[in-house]
């Protein structure tokens, strides 16, 4: 009864500590910032030129870990074939030790890589990459449940089909959506697909419910490595780094996500707009008359003023530019490319 | 590997088919009152399935396997992932009801050409003309078609299964719902909901104008912890399979599902775990198979496999118990050592032999006591008798204080409980036991003579006492009270005596914890914690001590930690989630940047020149960067809005 009463007061101590970190509004920190440091600000290839010149520690000690690791490789390949599924977890970057399993053990079996970290990953590249060059099928599907009831289908009916799937950072922003986890979860429960995945965040396994968690059929494998995050984070943008130009779909999907219903419909309307002249090359823009106008059909702003502080707001996050054109017109358009905005108004089409 | 098929093959197929026969029963049920609800209008079965959703996959398919065998062959089963709207539902809908109906009778070709195209064009409308040409079909005189006419009755139903009730919109539903109580007496339909709640679902996800059109009847399925039961019985207490678990993983794999997630399947995922850890990482695993395959194996070990079982505690255990010439003899000689061997796996096998009926008579027992002092299920008394000596333990001697109280008649049933388990066992030993329990049972039945005459005798003193008063009544009680305090152990109580110190003594005879039995390692999977790890991680632990302790896992003087304090040298993740640790809710970027800095250079000694510093500043800020961006990625911080330059902190607690 004593450890039961110390695990209870452990558990008490726990949530006061919550509300303790949540009583005040008022946070209490210095005032001082970054501008004030008097240090310019890094941009992300002098970070990695400095980087590099840092030494790493502990790499002999590092390197023994990760031999640690790698003496699992072939007790992981027998265990794929037994129908499970492997998760890595831990701290440092997983990157290298998949890697090393892909060279060392998959060389002349089919598999595919996916770098669940790249910004602009969907589950649609994934299954587009499945069908296009593992099945060799040419033909596009209305949706990606039945792009993936194509894959089941050719799965079962050839057994001497096999595929290997890794995926770095399985709970990365782009796949750890609801429906994205349920096609991964669903390819992975084929019994030749197998699939070794890594996970990071903290509360990466929030993502499964039973029903997952049962076509994934996991084993967890701790593999902390200590090795840095390189390629993880080079596209975490940071509050340190300087923004480098071109936008990033998770990033437009971010700030997006925030605004109110109105302002997105605002940002939808132009982003079609702009889609449907992509193939004109003198297109300079939706001019701003226009776009007020059909704002105003579409009932997403009632006056001028609306619809300019709407517009200041998306400059302000270089959600758009505006141009002025040879007539004294103000012209708008926003400077992402048509892939990156084609897949971001589809997926606004799913979530809506 | 082929021995690992091998027995998940047998082991799977002794699953399916248990799985098949518990749920025969209620889906008899089922298909019985689909056949009779036929004539009304929309008639729903709601089938209460319990929240281990995984293992439901089985159970519709069999159902569905089974109304198509019996009742219909238009069986279409309908999942809310493929139904987030009405028009997909449709089109699963007659997707599957077409392939069912090719699949039932496959020999038409031109069916299938003719029914596949229109997939686009799915309504209500062409579904019933589908229908009625279907019908029709069955109505005029192919011979094919008048089979499956005879085979099914005149215009058979169309039952469409809804799997996770709960989890579909209920917008869909409810036009679903509507569509088709319109068009009932065209289509003649059947709906079944898989329901892992509660019957309220129904009610809560459907308002009343709409489950009106309904005609409910409600179906309660076996409770997991009986699948579970049953499982155990079929899997572990049996001596057809060679490999057992050891007490700790039993433990740990109960616990996952009485904690965790009442999933069978999970169970069985976690047993073949088992297996598969068992057969890599034991090299005399080989072994691990009946009894006669095994003797052969024994004959072809290699020497260093003779080493190994030689390495074995419970082996070196049983040497140290032998006479010296027999010691040297094992342990130079292979081939006495082989024979040697052969026979202990002999005992082994007889161990187990006689442990499962001994185990099973000693539950009859324990399992009727009041307060279930070792359990109420028998792999609680399973697990104990794994553990330690069970007669050791305190609840093993208040149980057997317990069964000395017994009364006749539950002694007599368990006696020819226990008499039916040892005829039905398989073990040579039993002979006597049943003699001896038989024996007992005659005394009983001598017995009962002298009850009844007893019982005779107060039922006449209770006559007397009708006619007394109260004061005569009390009286009478009391000496009654007296006569029973100071009368001798009646011939029925020594009698019970002796039984219960007869089980007692089989107990202590055959009940020996497997741990005791030499060459156990061989059959016994016994690493806990390695199942845990792979089957329960906590990847939040991980990161918890890789980042407050990292001499955990780099092994480096400079690393290890004196009492939870950090050294400066660790790297610099770890020193800047130490950092944050000491901040409330927001983190000034500014100051937790300086705080590092500061404990970096202090780690790098002093430094004079002023132009390396700097140099050496900017090194820091970008390492400070990297560190913090990987915290980010993490999930132990992002980036906030409230206040410039701050991020906030998504845990709490810390120093």
């Amino acid at each position: 009864s004593l450890s039961k009463k110390m695990k209870e007061d452990k558990m008490s101590n726990l949530v006061e500590q919550y509300f303790e970190a949540h009583s005040s509004s008022k946070v209490l920190t210095s005032d001082r910032t970054l501008q004030k440091l008097q240090k310019r600000r890094l941009n992300q290839e002098t970070l990695r030129d400095l980087l590099k010149k840092a030494p790493l520690p502990y790499a002999a000690e590092i390197k023994e870990l990760n031999q640690q690791h790698e003496s699992l490789f072939s007790k992981w390949m027998l265990q794929l074939h037994l129908g499970f599924n492997i998760v890595l977890y831990g701290l440092g970057s997983k990157r290298d030790l998949l890697e090393k399993f892909r060279t060392s053990v998959l060389q002349d079996s089919v598999h595919l890589v996916v770098n669940g970290y790249f910004p602009s990953i969907t589950v649609r590249s994934i299954l587009n990459s499945i069908t296009e060059e593992v099945l060799e099928h040419t033909g596009t599907f209305r949706s990606p449940l039945d792009q993936l009831e194509f894959i089941v289908k050719r799965f079962k009916e050839d057994s001497s089909l096999e595929l290997y799937v890794l995926i770095h950072n399985l709970d990365s922003q782009m796949l750890r959506g609801e429906r994205s986890q349920q096609i991964l979860a669903q390819l992975s429960s084929l019994p030749s697909v197998y699939l070794i995945a890594s996970i990071d965040h903290i509360n990466a396994p929030l993502m499964w419910d039973q029903a997952k968690q049962s076509l994934y059929n996991w084993l967890w494998y701790e593999t902390t490595t200590f090795s840095p995050y390189v390629e993880e984070t080079s596209y975490e943008n940071s509050l340190l780094v300087q923004q480098s130009g071109s936008l990033a779909l998770s990033s437009l999907t971010h700030v997006l996500r925030s605004l109110t219903p109105n302002a997105r419909g605002i940002f939808r309307l132009l982003a079609r707009y702009q889609l449907e002249n992509k193939d004109n090359p003198s297109y300079p823009g939706l001019s701003f008359q226009d776009f007020y106008q059909q704002c105003r059909e579409a009932f997403l702003v009632n006056s001028d003023l609306t619809l300019r502080a709407q517009l200041t707001e998306f400059r302000d996050h270089k959600l758009i530019r505006t141009k002025r054109g040879a007539d004294g017109v103000e012209y708008l358009l926003i400077p992402v490319d048509d892939s990156t905005l084609t897949d971001f108004l589809e997926k606004e089409d799913e979530d809506v | 590997q082929q021995i690992q098929e091998e027995m998940n093959k047998q082991l799977f197929d002794n699953l399916v088919s248990f799985l098949r026969r518990s749920h025969s029963e209620f889906q008899e049920k089922a298909t019985e009152w689909t056949c009779r609800m036929k004539s009304r209008e929309i008639p729903t079965a709601a089938l209460v399935l319990g929240v281990n959703v995984t293992d439901h996959d089985l159970t519709f398919k069999s159902l569905s396997e089974i109304l198509q065998n019996n009742i219909t062959p238009y069986v279409a089963l309908l999942q809310a992932k493929d139904c987030p709207g009405i028009k997909n539902l449709m089109q699963k809908l007659m997707g599957q009801l077409m392939n069912c109906y090719v699949d039932a009778d496959s020999s038409d070709e031109e069916d299938c050409a003719q029914v596949s195209p229109n997939r686009i064009r799915c309504s209500m409308t062409s579904l019933i003309s589908w229908y009625e040409n279907i019908t029709k079909k069955t109505d005029s005189e192919t011979p094919n078609r008048k089979r499956t006419s005879s085979r099914h009755l005149q215009s058979p139903p169309v039952v469409v299964i809804f799997k996770d009730m709960e989890s579909f919109t209920t917008k869909v539903l409810q036009d679903f719902i509507v569509i088709s109580s319109q068009h009932i007496h065209e289509l003649p339909l059947i709906l079944i909901f898989g329901i892992a709640t509660s019957p309220m679902i129904i009610h809560s996800l459907l308002p009343h104008s709409i489950s009106s059109l309904l005609c409910i009847e409600l179906f309660q399925s076996l409770s997991c912890k009986e699948h579970l039961s049953t499982i155990i019985d079929k899997l572990l207490l049996t001596t057809q399979f060679a490999f057992k678990l050891g007490e700790k993983v039993l433990q740990v794999l109960i616990n996952i599902f009485l904690y965790h997630d009442f999933s069978v399947q999970n169970f069985i995922k976690g047993f073949q775990l088992c297996i598969v850890e068992h057969f890599y990482s034991q090299p005399l695993s080989v072994l691990c198979c009946q009894l006669s395959e095994a003797k052969k194996r024994v004959n072809s070990l290699s020497h260093s496999q003779c080493e190994n079982i030689r390495r074995l505690p419970s082996f070196r255990r049983y040497v140290e118990s032998q006479e010296s010439e027999k010691q040297i003899a094992l342990l130079t000689s292979d081939n006495f050592l082989k024979e040697a061997v052969q026979k202990l796996l002999e005992d082994l096998h007889v161990y187990h032999e006689n442990y499962l009926p001994v185990l099973r008579c000693l539950h009859v027992f324990t399992s009727s006591l009041p307060k279930y002092p070792l359990g109420k299920q028998i792999r609680e008394l399973h697990c104990a008798c794994l553990e330690s000596r069970v007669w050791e333990t305190e609840d093993y001697e208040s149980s057997l204080q317990l069964a000395r109280m017994l009364n006749k008649s539950d002694l007599v049933t368990m006696l020819q409980k226990c008499v039916e388990i040892f005829v039905s066992s398989s073990g040579k030993d039993f002979d006597k036991v049943v003699e001896k329990l038989k024996d007992f049972l005659a005394q009983f039945q001598k017995l009962e003579g002298a009850c009844q005459e007893q019982g005779e005798s107060i039922s006449s003193q209770k006559e007397l006492q009708k006619k007394t008063d109260l004061y005569h009544l009390q009286k009478s009680l009391l000496e009654l009270k007296e006569s029973r305090r100071s009368k001798k152990l009646t011939k029925f109580e020594v009698l019970r005596f002796e039984v219960v110190d007869f089980i007692d003594s089989l107990v202590k005879n055959y009940l020996v914890p497997a741990d005791h039995q030499t060459l156990h390692e061989l059959v016994y999977f016994s690493r806990a914690g390695a199942l845990r790890e792979h089957l329960n991680a906590a990847p939040r632990v991980a990161l918890h001590t890789a980042l407050n302790n990292p001499g955990c896992y780099l092994k480096h003087q400079a690393l290890r930690s004196d009492g939870g304090s950090l050294s400066n040298k660790a790297p610099d993740v770890c020193i800047v989630y130490k950092l944050h640790l000491e901040c409330g809710r927001l983190i000034n970027l500014v100051d937790w940047l300086e705080a590092f800095a500061t404990v970096v250079t202090a780690a790098e000694g002093p430094s004079g020149d002023a132009a390396v510093s700097d140099q050496v500043d900017d090194v820091i800020h970008a390492r400070f960067i990297r560190a913090v961006s990987e915290l980010e990625l993490l999930g132990f911080i992002k980036a906030s809005k409230q206040k410039t330059d701050h991020v906030a902190r998504l845990t709490w607690g810390g120093c």
